[in-house]
C-alpha cells in the first residue's frame, strides 16, 4: 500500500504530529461519536486510523459505512428526524442544499474561529484549494449564493471533469485532439471507423448521477458558463436553444459512435470500458486517471492523453466541481467532539495518508498535490498532461448546479428526457420542454416556487 | 376452586391461543407499519420538508392517475406478469412432463434444478447482467453467435431490457414451477390413465383430457404464486436496469421505490404501494376462487 501508515508502527510519530496543534485534544474525552460514511477510498483510509484518534482524544468512535445510494437514504432519514444518530457525516456541496434549509447541519465557521478548538496556523484552511472551500459555502438562498455564507463542510477530495483520450489511436490515425464539440463528434466518428471501438463512452443511466459530470460540464463549457438549468425567475431552462443544440449533438454522438449499452452505463461501467481499451474518449471525472494509468488493471496505461473539455466561443471550459466533504449534524449532542474528529480527519497528515496509501484522489490540499511523492505518481500520468490539465481546469471549474433542495429530482427528470431523445420517442426540443414543465411542477408542489 | 380437572380443562381451552400467540404478535408487528403506511398515503409527506406535512385525503391517488409514468408502469406490470406466467407455467409444465417419464439421470436433473431456487434473486440478476454484456464480449451473445444470431443489446435497448428481465426471472423461478407440477403429476391417480388407454386414446388426447384436468389445482396454484410474485417483482429489475432504459422496465413497485427513496416523497410512494397492493389482492382473490373450484372438481 505504498506509504500507508499502520496503526502500530508509526503511532507515536503520528500522535506527535497532531499534538503540534495548540489545542487540548482531550477536551471531549469520554464522549462518543457515530460517523456516517459512504463507501469510498477516503473512508477506507480512515478506518485503520480510528484507534489512533481514540488514543489522541479519548473519544469513542463508532461508524457505519454504506454504499452511496443506501447511505444517503439513511442519512436523510436520520437528519429529517434530528435523532442525532450520526454526528459527523459525509456530504458535499449539492447535498448540503437539501440539509441547510431545514436546519439539519451546523455551520463550521464558529468551530474554525474558536482558538480552543482549532489551531488555525496548524490546520491551515488556506492550504485547501479556494474553489473547493467556496464550493462548500452557501448563504442558504435558493437560486444562488454558492461561495458565500457559512462553511458547511470541509472538503476531503476534489473531482472535476476533463477529457481523456487514447493518444495511441489519435496518433495512429492522425485524429486531432478536439477543442470544440464539432471536433469531438468527428473524432468519435473517426475512432469508431478506424479502430473499430466506440469513439466515446459516457454515463447513460436515467438518473441525476449521469448528468452532472461530462454532460453538464460540456453544456456549460459550450455556453461559456452562461447557461443554467434555471432562468433568473427560477423557471426550468432545459428547452433553451443552446441546451437543445448541445443535447442533439451529444445524443447524436453517443448514438452514432458510442457503445450499444449507453443507456445502462453507470460511472464505473464507463470508466471500466475506457480502462479496458473499449473506447476512444471519455469526458468524466479527472481522477479516473488513477485507474487508466494502473498497469496492473488497465489495458491503456501509458496510452492516455488528457485535455480540457471542448470550450465555447470564449475559449475557456467551465467544468463542474464536486467535493466529498465532512460535516456535522445539528442534532449531535457532542458538538466539540464532532469537530475534533473533522479537524483530525481533514488534517494534512490524515489526508496525505489517504492519497498515498488509499488512492484518495484528487487531493483537496495544495500541499498534498505538491508533495513529491504525489507528484511522482500523478506527474507520470499522460506524460505530464494530466497534472497540467487538472491545474488549468481548476482555474474555472465551479459547482455546476443551482442551489435548490430538489436537485436530485430535477436531475432525474432531465436524464429521462435524454432517454426519450436517444430512443427517438421525441425530438430534443419537445423532450426538453416537457422536462422543464415537469420540473416547474415539482418545484411548485414542493413549495419552492 | 381449582381442581386438577379444571386446570386441565382451562389449559386445553388456552392451548389454541398460546399456539397462535407468536403468529399474532408477528401480525400485530406488521399491522402497525402497514397502518402507518396507509395513513401516510393520505398525506403530503416529503422527508426534507417536515413542516409541510399535512393530510391531503385522496390527492396522492388522484395525482397518480394523471401521472403519465403511472399508465406505463401499470401496463408493464400487467404485461410482464402475463408474459412471465405464460412462459414459466408453460415451460414448467413441459419440464415436469419430461421429468415424469422414465428418463435416465432424472434424479440428478431434479437435484440440479434446485440450484437456481437457492440463489438469492439479486445474485442471479447480477450474474446474468455480466453474462448479458451487449457486445460479443458477453457470454450469452458469444454463444448465440454460434447459431448465427447477431449480438443482442440486452440492457441498452428497451426491448432487450424487457426480454432480459423476463429471462432472468424465468431462470430463477422455472424450477419452482416444474417441481410443484412434477409433484402433482406423481400424485395423480392411475385409473383414469388405464381407462383412457383401454379406450385407445393417444398421448396428446391423454394430456388434454386426463392429465391437465386432473392437474388443474396444481396449475392454478403455480399460476397464483407466479402471478403474485410477478406483479411485485423488484429485485431483478433494480439490480439490472433500475426501471430503465427509458422507463421500459418500470413497474409499480419500482415507481413506488423511486418516489419514496430517491425523491423522498413518502406520501406519494405509499399511495403507489397501496395501489399495487390492491392490484395483487384483487388478482389473488380471483385466482384463489379459481383454485377452490379446481380443487373441488377433481376430488
Amino acid at each position: 500500500m505504498g506509504a500507508a501508515l499502520s496503526a502500530s508502527a508509526q503511532d507515536d510519530e503520528a500522535l506527535a504530529y497532531y499534538r503540534q496543534a495548540k489545542i487540548d485534544w482531550r477536551q471531549a474525552a469520554g464522549q462518543s461519536l457515530t460517523i456516517g460514511l459512504n463507501k469510498h477510498p477516503f473512508t477506507e483510509s480512515l478506518l485503520p486510523l480510528i484507534p489512533e484518534f481514540r488514543r489522541l482524544t479519548g473519544i469513542n468512535v463508532e461508524y457505519l459505512i454504506l454504499p452511496e445510494a443506501e447511505y444517503f437514504t439513511k442519512l436523510v432519514a436520520d437528519l429529517s428526524q434530528q435523532r442525532g444518530e450520526f454526528s459527523v457525516i459525509m456530504t458535499g456541496p449539492v447535498r448540503n442544499w437539501q440539509y441547510v434549509p431545514p436546519n439539519w447541519i451546523l455551520p463550521l465557521d464558529d468551530f474554525l474561529n474558536n482558538p480552543k478548538l482549532t489551531d488555525q496556523s496548524w490546520f491551515k484552511l488556506d492550504d485547501f484549494y479556494p474553489a473547493l472551500i467556496a464550493a462548500n459555502r452557501w448563504n442558504g438562498k435558493t437560486g444562488g449564493g454558492v461561495g458565500e455564507g457559512p462553511l458547511y463542510s470541509i472538503p476531503v477530495l476534489e473531482e472535476s471533469y476533463i477529457l481523456a483520450y487514447r493518444k495511441d489511436i489519435f496518433d495512429q490515425y492522425n485524429i486531432k485532439v478536439p477543442t470544440t464539440n464539432e471536433e469531438m463528434v468527428e473524432a468519435a466518428r473517426l475512432v469508431k471507423k478506424n479502430a473499430g471501438i466506440p469513439g466515446i463512452v459516457a454515463r447513460g443511466t436515467p438518473s441525476v448521477a449521469s448528468m452532472g459530470t461530462g454532460f453538464m460540464s460540456g453544456l456549460k463549457s459550450a455556453t461559456d458558463g452562461q447557461w443554467s438549468e434555471f432562468d433568473d425567475k427560477l423557471n426550468a431552462n432545459f428547452h433553451d436553444p443552446r441546451s437543445v443544440k448541445f443535447t442533439e449533438m451529444w445524443i447524436g454522438m453517443v448514438r452514432e459512435s458510442g457503445p450499444p449499452n449507453w443507456a445502462n452505463m453507470q460511472w464505473y461501467d464507463a470508466m471500466e470500458a475506457f480502462t479496458a481499451g473499449q473506447a476512444g474518449m471519455i469526458v468524466d471525472a479527472d481522477f479516473f486517471a488513477a485507474n487508466y494509468e494502473d498497469p496492473k488493471k488497465s489495458k491503456v496505461a501509458g496510452k492516455v492523453g488528457y485535455a480540457l473539455i471542448p470550450a465555447g466561443p470564449g475559449g475557456k471550459p467551465y467544468a463542474g466541481l464536486w467535493t466529498w466533504a465532512l460535516g456535522i449534524s445539528k442534532a449531535t449532542k457532542n458538538k466539540e467532539a464532532a469537530w475534533l474528529f473533522v479537524e483530525w480527519a481533514t488534517a494534512q497528515r490524515t489526508l496525505l495518508n489517504a492519497t498515498l496509501g488509499y488512492r484518495n484522489y484528487n487531493p483537496a490540499r495544495a500541499s498534498i498535490m505538491d508533495d513529491p511523492r504525489v507528484q511522482e505518481i500523478m506527474g507520470a500520468w499522460g506524460g505530464g498532461s494530466y497534472l497540467k490539465t487538472v491545474a488549468k481546469n481548476l482555474e474555472t471549474a465551479r459547482v455546476a448546479w443551482i442551489p435548490q433542495p430538489e436537485r436530485t429530482r430535477l436531475g432525474d427528470i432531465w436524464a429521462r428526457s435524454l432517454h426519450e431523445i436517444y430512443f427517438q420517442r421525441m425530438p430534443a426540443a419537445d423532450a426538453l420542454k416537457k422536462a422543464s414543465n415537469e420540473v416547474d411542477k415539482v418545484l411548485k408542489e414542493a413549495g419552492i416556487k | 376452586m381449582s381442581t386438577p380437572r379444571t386446570r386441565h380443562w382451562r389449559r386445553e381451552k388456552a392451548l389454541p391461543y398460546l399456539l397462535l400467540a407468536p403468529a399474532l404478535v408477528l401480525l400485530a408487528g406488521m399491522i402497525y407499519p402497514f397502518g402507518l403506511g396507509l395513513y401516510y398515503s393520505f398525506t403530503s409527506y416529503w422527508l426534507q420538508y417536515p413542516n409541510r406535512f399535512r393530510f391531503v385525503w385522496f390527492d396522492n391517488y388522484v395525482d397518480l392517475m394523471s401521472e403519465p409514468l403511472f399508465a406505463r408502469a401499470l401496463e408493464f406490470t400487467l404485461g410482464f406478469t402475463l408474459a412471465a406466467v405464460v412462459v414459466q407455467v408453460g415451460l414448467g409444465l413441459a419440464v415436469a412432463l419430461f421429468l415424469h417419464g422414465r428418463i435416465p439421470g432424472r434424479s440428478v436433473i431434479r437435484a440440479l434444478m434446485l440450484l437456481p431456487l437457492m440463489i438469492p434473486p439479486v445474485i442471479t440478476a447480477l450474474m446474468w447482467k455480466i453474462m448479458m454484456a451487449s457486445t460479443n464480449a458477453g457470454i450469452l451473445n458469444y454463444m448465440l453467435s454460434f447459431v448465427g444470431v447477431d449480438p443482442v443489446n440486452w440492457f441498452g435497448s428497451t426491448q432487450g431490457a424487457v426480454a432480459s428481465v423476463l429471462i432472468i426471472d424465468t431462470w430463477g423461478n422455472l424450477p419452482f414451477v416444474a417441481l410443484i407440477l412434477l409433484g402433482g403429476l406423481q400424485a395423480l391417480p392411475t385409473e383414469p390413465y388405464e381407462a383412457a388407454r383401454v379406450d385407445g386414446a393417444g398421448p396428446a388426447a391423454i394430456l388434454r383430457y386426463v392429465t391437465l384436468p386432473l392437474l388443474s389445482p396444481f396449475l392454478v396454484l403455480v399460476v397464483l404464486f407466479r402471478t403474485m410474485d410477478s406483479l411485485r417483482i423488484f429485485d431483478v429489475i433494480y439490480a439490472t436496469t433500475q426501471g430503465g432504459p427509458n422507463d421500459a422496465t418500470t413497474n409499480l413497485h419500482i415507481m413506488a421505490y423511486q418516489y419514496s427513496f430517491q425523491w423522498y416523497q413518502m406520501g406519494k410512494g405509499m399511495a403507489q404501494a397501496i395501489v399495487l397492493l390492491l392490484l395483487v389482492v384483487i388478482v389473488s382473490y380471483l385466482l384463489m376462487r379459481l383454485w377452490n373450484r379446481a380443487s373441488e372438481s377433481t376430488s
